[in-house]
């Protein structure tokens, strides 16, 4: 195949504490919206929104902050100080746009500002170091890992859970926001304000480390099937 | 997408794949629903003819439906949703 995504070593994806990336796009830090234009809700309206479009995410937006953070009370804080965020600056947000990505895109931001730092989870590999090592020329020498469809498919949920998990964040993160919760690539490349180029490549790494995570499982299985046939 | 994998006919199928790595990408960006009708016409040629690619193919739709089907889904605790409705009310 020749008409395959471009290569996209170069476009390097903003670091992930940029300046101000807590607010939702538009508003700047005090709060006065920047670009977007102000939508002047009443109370009513705004309360009217946030049921109808913002709380029916939040089975999703729980789930994700809980993948993110991997302890219970700080997905609750997260999901909190986002929802709180979210009706603080819902005059920048306009009324059938995509809620979703809108709220994702703030929890992300809430997390890697609030509480990647805080982070429980020991011996955390930082992003730019996995970035760094899969972009050097000889991860490019790219590989397929040797993996069947019928090793992995007798793994039950923990497993998978686990194998994603062992993944750094934002590996994690990117098969979170397109395998589990559906969203398209554009819908990514905004949520984590990286360019597409990026959200693909670092989709389709994330999903080989999670290939060998589960060859690794396959394997300490004794490859039962085989021995099953 | 639903593409009907053919059985395996041995003599025309391609055992090995010579751009495995492209065809990874495709295959991905296929599950992923996100190819064009282009990219999707050259991929179910090489379902016909590429074995490694059907293997691939298998692959990573069984990681996808994995990913979505097997692993638990939390709902949020409701004490939270009280919690966030009790300091919005306050806000006005
Ligand atoms: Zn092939």
């Amino acid at each position: 195949m020749s008409d395959t995504p471009t290569r996209d070593e170069q476009d390097r994806p903003n670091g992930p504490t940029g300046p101000d990336q807590t607010l939702p796009e538009g508003v700047s830090a005090d709060g006065t919206p920047t670009e977007a234009p102000v939508r002047r809700y009443t109370d009513e309206q705004k309360y009217a929104v946030f049921n109808k479009e913002f709380m029916p995410h939040i089975d999703s937006m729980y789930n994700f902050a809980f993948r993110l953070t991997m302890d219970e009370d700080d997905a609750n804080d997260l999901v909190q100080d986002t929802y709180l965020k979210a009706f603080r600056f819902i005059s920048s947000f306009e009324q059938g746009t995509n809620a979703k990505a809108w709220l994702f895109r703030i929890l992300k931001n809430s997390f890697i500002n609030d509480y990647r730092k805080k982070s429980k989870e020991p011996a955390k590999v930082d992003y730019q170091d996995v970035e760094t090592t899969y972009n050097s020329e000889d991860a490019e020498t790219e590989h397929t890992i040797d993996l069947r469809a019928e090793s992995v498919s007798d793994l039950i949920g923990d497993e998978v859970a686990t194998a994603l998990n062992s993944l750094p964040v934002d590996f994690r993160t990117v098969i979170i926001l397109c395998d589990i919760e559906g969203f398209t690539y554009e819908e990514m490349a905004k949520i984590l304000d990286i360019p597409i180029g990026t959200v693909r490549s670092r989709l389709h790494r994330a999903r080989n480390l999670l290939k060998e995570k589960l060859r690794d499982y396959a394997a300490s299985m004794g490859y039962r099937e085989q021995n099953e046939e | 997408m639903q593409t009907s994998l053919p059985s395996s006919s041995p003599g025309s199928m391609k055992e090995h794949c010579d751009h495995q790595v492209d065809c990874l990408k495709m295959i991905q960006v296929i599950l992923d629903g996100q190819a064009t009708e282009q990219q999707i016409e050259r991929l179910r040629n090489n379902l016909h003819t590429c074995q490694p690619c059907i293997q691939m193919y298998n692959l990573e739709k069984e990681i996808k439906q994995l990913l979505n089907g097997k692993m638990e889904k939390k709902c949020c605790p409701e004490q939270l949703i009280a919690s966030i409705k009790a300091r919005i009310s306050q806000f006005s």
